[in-house]
């Protein structure tokens, strides 16, 4: 019991955005707002920078683009990040938004049913997969990481299976209509969606007692236990939000694509799951999320990896560039964090 | 702040030039104003003849540029990213090999919605699409062709097996069937011995084609390759066994399969026009942006499992006899194409 309030303590000094009921809950807070504005900046420097050297970047197809890929990079960092919070991680985001896929392409053009009925089929079953995920973790007692390694390559193949991969694409033109919607002429409205999951996730993990009680089990699971928090439900509820999400990021790609396609998803997504909430400041040991953190995060990689292109920087640098440019975003983030810290103790 | 004032001062001159351009004060391009890009659906040998094409067709008719980007990796999502940021940069065509048949259709739409014309190169989009037209290998009759030369090759008698591509390519299901209608033409004298698919890849195509040839060895008298990889390693094989009695028909034209042709332990190749479609794509492409010409709807397309708007590019068998020649029939079959696709399949004012 003692080594709670201990290991409460100093996460707190590592909390971005959201944190769990603190002693000091307004350092922490600010301590994790300046973090978000050090990697906003870096953002609105590499804009600057990209729109100064390319004017095609800030061109109303280019804006349409990077904010139609953000918006399902948001949404795909999300997934990740609610596990996070828990300690835990799933390999299996990309298998289980492959499968809601699948699945909504199927309701949507062979079974021929209404077009929210789909997508509540495609949501419905990302959840069911996120929670065996999480019922799995919790009754075996196996790491995360092995367990969601297995669902993935389970959960992928049977997609395979049952579709036999042909691929479902004469969808309702709804569908396609919604992905390439502008509005005001370069804003895609999927931008909205990730903006308003963010929103719920901040009001679940900063104002709810669910959202405590995960970030409670994420920095110290025997203490929370001991403080009565059902840590198994918590990590049930983390990975089924998590299917949940990633089926919603799946069926953002059904839209952008007009169709449901077995290529999508699996594998391609891990990079970019892990991408924006680290980036975020979302702590892979657990116990602290950083949901404004991980827009953030994902807008920093998709600015880079557009900029870049619109730069007309070789395509076989790009990856280079990429692996280079973020090493030095994290590393002056870090050392502005650093300083703020070394700063802060000699206010004492 | 003065980091936002810039950056908003970018984006609204952005918007600005954006807008300016919508109501024609910019200038609508020319034909040969047209930018052009080649886009495959990710490195690949096969493609490589694209970039002679590109530079040969900006020079020959006077297009302001066709350049060949590749993506980085075989991937729809990088594909896409590349086509959207070089619209973005006022490219003005694109001829593509799609990444993939269905999932290339929505930037296809965009494309279109933006009045930037886009054709599919070497591959087809899957119908319904908005891809200008479909300019590649007629595979069925590539394959069903190789076929026939294989089994010539081997007196009209014996086993074959069937290196394929992946089985969710729908181009292997036709080549499956094509090999199949040529080998039931001879009434029992050859057989199928086995398909073997999903060889579209070197590892894959490794280990495969070595198994089966240190298990059946014997048995087989022929062997057909419908995919560029496994015609490579097959090749590669039947050289370190220094096997001259299977016979073995290849695809595309590889240094090593010419080679080994040469030397006699390939019987031939299928030859496709990477070349010609990046070519006459480039060709087609600048007379569609430049808002001249449209589509003709009811010219003779020949119509395939994927699209209604096929152009066969063409194919022809390459073995000991025209192994030094090959080039100049291709480059012949290029420009018959090229001189009346015009008249053709296009309604130019």
């Amino acid at each position: 019991m003692a080594d709670a309030p201990a290991n409460l303590s100093y996460r707190q000094s590592h909390m971005t955005d959201e944190t769990i009921s603190t002693e000091r809950p307004r350092r922490g807070f600010f301590a994790g707002a300046s973090a978000q504005i050090g990697l906003f900046a870096i953002v609105a420097l590499l804009w600057v920078i990209f729109s100064t050297l390319a004017p095609g970047f800030t061109s109303p197809i280019n804006l349409f683009g990077i904010g139609r890929s953000l918006a399902v990079d948001i949404v795909i960092g999300f997934s990740q990040m609610v596990v996070l919070a828990t300690g835990g991680m799933n390999l299996a985001v990309g298998s289980i938004g492959v499968c809601a896929v699948m699945l909504t392409g199927f309701l949507l053009q062979d079974a021929g049913v209404p077009i929210p009925v789909a997508l509540a089929g495609g949501l419905l079953l990302g959840g069911a997969l996120g929670w065996l995920n999480g019922f799995a973790i919790v009754k075996t007692g196996v790491n995360a990481f092995i367990i969601t390694l297995a669902s993935a390559s389970l959960f992928l193949g049977a997609m395979l299976i049952l579709s036999k991969a042909v691929p479902y694409n004469t969808l309702p033109p709804e569908i396609g209509q919604f992905g390439r919607m502008r509005l005001w002429g370069y804003v895609s409205p999927l931008i909205f969606i990730a903006i308003a999951i963010g929103a719920a996730l901040y009001v679940l993990y900063r104002h709810t007692l669910l959202g405590r009680q995960i970030l409670a089990a994420g920095a110290n699971p025997r203490a929370a236990e001991m403080s009565g928090v059902p840590v198994g439900r918590v990590i049930i509820i983390s990975h089924t939000l998590s299917g949940l999400l990633a089926a919603t990021a799946g069926i953002m790609l059904v839209a952008r694509l007009g169709a449901a396609m077995p290529s999508v998803g699996g594998e391609d997504w891990l990079l970019p799951s892990f991408l924006g909430p680290v980036l975020g400041g979302t702590l892979l040991a657990g116990g602290s999320v950083a949901v404004i953190g991980t827009m953030i995060g994902a807008a920093l990689v998709t600015t880079i990896r557009s900029g870049l292109l619109v730069l007309q920087v070789g395509n076989f640098w790009l990856q280079l560039f990429l692996g280079l440019i973020l090493l030095a975003a994290v590393m002056a983030d870090r050392y502005r964090g650093v300083f703020l810290e070394r700063r802060s103790l000699g206010r004492r | 702040m003065k980091l936002f004032s810039h950056a908003i001062r970018g984006l609204a001159a952005s918007s600005i030039l954006a807008g300016l351009a919508s109501f024609g004060v910019v200038g609508l391009a020319q034909a040969s104003d047209n930018k052009i890009a080649l886009i495959p659906g990710g490195p690949h040998p096969y493609f490589a003849p694209w970039e002679q094409a590109a530079a040969d067709a900006q020079k020959d008719f006077g297009i302001a540029a066709v350049d060949f980007k590749v993506p980085q990796e075989w991937k729809l999502n990088l594909q896409t990213e590349l086509v959207e940021s070089l619209a973005a940069q006022g490219y003005t065509a694109f001829g593509i090999f799609p990444g993939d048949a269905v999932g290339i259709n929505s930037t296809m739409t965009e494309l279109k919605d933006s009045s930037i014309p886009s054709a599919a190169l070497a591959g087809c989009a899957q119908d319904p699409t908005d891809a200008a037209f479909c300019l590649g290998t007629d595979v069925y009759n590539s394959a069903y062709l190789g076929t026939k030369e294989l089994i010539k090759a081997m007196g009209g008698k014996g086993a074959i097996v069937h290196l394929a591509g992946l089985l969710v390519d729908p181009n292997t299901t036709l080549r499956v069937k094509a090999v199949e209608t040529a080998v039931g033409e001879t009434n029992g004298e050859v057989t199928l011995l086995q398909t073997v698919a999903d060889t579209d890849a070197q590892e894959a195509a490794d280990q495969k084609i070595n198994a089966l040839l240190a298990a059946q060895k014997d048995e087989i008298g022929g062997m057909i390759a419908t995919g560029y990889i496994p015609s490579v390693v097959a090749s590669k094989s039947l050289r370190t066994l220094g096997d001259k009695r299977i016979k073995f028909i290849g695809i595309d034209d590889d240094p090593i399969v010419l080679e080994a042709i040469k030397d006699g332990f390939v019987a031939g190749t299928m030859a496709q026009n990477p070349y010609g479609q990046g070519y006459i794509g480039a060709y087609v492409l600048d007379l569609l942006a430049g808002g001249g010409c449209t589509i003709k709807e009811d010219a003779t397309w020949i119509e395939t499992p994927q699209t209604k708007r096929f152009i066969d590019s063409g194919t022809l068998v390459i073995n000991a006899d025209n192994l030094t020649t090959y080039k100049d029939d291709l480059k012949k079959v290029t420009t018959d194409i090229q001189s009346s696709f015009k008249d053709k399949y296009l309604t130019c004012q």
